[in-house]
C-alpha cells in the first residue's frame, strides 16, 4: 500500500550512505521484507526502478528477502509458524494468534521486517 | 602526461565495497512510536488510536465516546485525514480541543505526523487523547503510533467478510466495535458470525456491538478500553 514512500526511504538511506563512502555507483541492494507487513514486492521493485534513475543507484539489482511470519509462545514455548483456521463457511485458512500446540495466545516475533541488510558500492 | 594517465584509472572488482547496514526502516517509525508514548506518560495523558475502514463509523464513535466521557476526562482529539477538516470540525462541536492532521497522500498516520500534532498541544490541559488514523484497513497496523490502546471499528455495511479478509490489523487491536448493528439485519450480516471471526483471529481481543446513531453499546466500548 505504501510501497512507494517506503521504497524512497529505502532508496534515500542508501544514497545517504554511498555519499558518506563517496562511492560512485551502488550495484547491489539486500532488503528483508518480513511476509506480514503490507509491501508488495512488485511495486517495490517497481518504484525501486523508478526512484533509482539519474542517481549512483540506476541499474543497481534489487535482492528482496522474504521473512516468514513467526510467533512464540510463552506458556509452551513454542517457535514458528501462524496457525491457520480452515473455515468451512468461507473456505479460506485464516490465521490466528492462538498457539498451535497449546492454544493460547502468542506474540508475533518475526515477519513485520523492512529492512536494508546490505549494499554493495563502487568506490 | 600524469593526469591523464590518472582519469583512465577504474575501479577494480576489489574495490567494490560491500556494506552491512541492518536499518530497519519500519523500525525508524516504531521508536518514534516509543517516544510519543513515554511523552505522553510522563504528562499523564492516555492516547487511544482509532483504525478502520472509510465510513466505518470511526468519526461517530469518538463522537459518541466524548459525549460520555467529557465530563470526566480532559480530552482532545487528533483527527487524520487526507484532506479538509469536516471531521475535525464535527468532534469540535463537543467543546474539547480537535487538531486535523491531513497526511496529503498518504494512506495512514504515522508516528512522525502525531509526533508534530503533539507538540500543538497543551498536554497539562488533558488525560485523554482520541488519534483517529485515516480511513483504511491495511496500512494503520504496520505504523503504531505510540497509543496505549489500539481499537479497531467496523461496520455491518462492510459486508460479511471484512474480518477475515484484513486478519492483520485485528491482531493489532486490543478493542474491536462491530458498528451499525441496527443495519445488521437489513444487510444480512450476521453480528455474532463477525465477532466469531475476530475472536477467531485474536482470542484476546475484546468485542463491542455498536450503534453509533443512538449510542447503543458505547459505554461498553468505553469500558473496554478501561475508561
Amino acid at each position: 500500500m505504501h510501497e512507494f514512500s517506503v521504497t524512497s526511504q529505502i532508496v534515500r538511506s542508501v544514497l545517504e550512505e554511498g555519499e558518506k563512502r563517496r562511492a560512485k555507483k551502488v550495484t547491489e541492494v539486500h532488503l528483508v521484507i518480513g511476509k506480514l507487513t503490507f509491501l508488495g514486492l512488485e511495486q517495490v521493485r517497481f518504484a525501486y526502478e523508478v526512484l533509482t534513475k539519474g542517481t549512483i543507484m540506476e541499474g543497481s539489482k534489487l535482492f528482496i528477502e522474504k521473512q516468514e511470519g513467526v510467533v512464540k509462545c510463552n506458556h509452551c514455548g513454542y517457535e514458528g509458524g501462524f496457525k491457520y483456521e480452515d473455515d468451512p463457511l468461507y473456505h479460506v485458512p485464516v490465521p490466528t494468534l492462538k498457539c498451535p500446540q497449546c492454544s493460547n495466545v502468542v506474540n508475533t516475533v518475526a515477519g513485520k521486517e523492512c529492512a536494508i541488510k546490505s549494499i554493495k558500492m563502487m568506490v | 602526461m600524469a593526469a591523464l594517465k590518472r582519469e583512465v584509472v577504474r575501479a577494480e572488482e576489489s574495490e567494490v565495497y560491500d556494506v552491512e547496514l541492518s536499518e530497519d526502516l519500519l523500525k525508524a517509525n516504531q521508536r518514534l512510536a516509543e517516544e510519543n508514548k513515554r511523552f505522553l506518560h510522563e504528562n499523564g495523558v492516555r492516547a487511544i488510536d482509532i483504525m478502520g475502514a472509510i465510513g466505518s463509523g470511526k468519526t461517530s464513535l469518538i463522537e459518541k465516546l466524548v459525549q460520555l466521557l467529557k465530563t470526566r476526562y480532559k480530552i482532545a482529539v487528533f483527527k487524520g485525514d487526507l484532506t479538509t477538516t469536516i471531521d475535525a470540525e464535527l468532534i469540535a462541536r463537543h467543546g474539547v480541543e480537535t487538531i486535523a492532521i491531513n497526511t496529503g497522500k498518504e494512506c495512514h498516520l504515522d508516528a512522525n505526523l502525531v509526533k508534530k500534532a503533539l507538540q500543538r498541544l497543551d498536554l497539562n490541559s488533558i488525560d485523554l487523547l482520541f488519534i483517529e488514523n485515516v480511513g483504511n484497513l491495511i496500512c494503520p497496523a504496520e505504523f503504531p503510533l505510540g497509543s496505549d490502546k489500539r481499537m479497531v471499528v467496523v461496520s455491518v455495511t462492510e459486508g460479511p467478510y471484512m474480518v477475515v479478509k484484513h486478519p492483520f490489523i485485528f491482531m493489532e487491536a486490543d478493542v474491536v466495535a462491530i458498528n451499525k448493528v441496527d443495519l445488521a439485519k437489513a444487510m444480512g450480516v450476521d453480528v455474532e458470525r463477525l465477532e466469531k471471526d475476530v475472536k477467531t483471529i485474536n482470542p484476546k481481543t475484546m468485542v463491542v456491538a455498536t450503534n453509533c446513531r443512538n449510542g447503543e453499546g458505547v459505554d461498553h466500548v468505553a469500558k473496554a478500553l478501561r475508561l
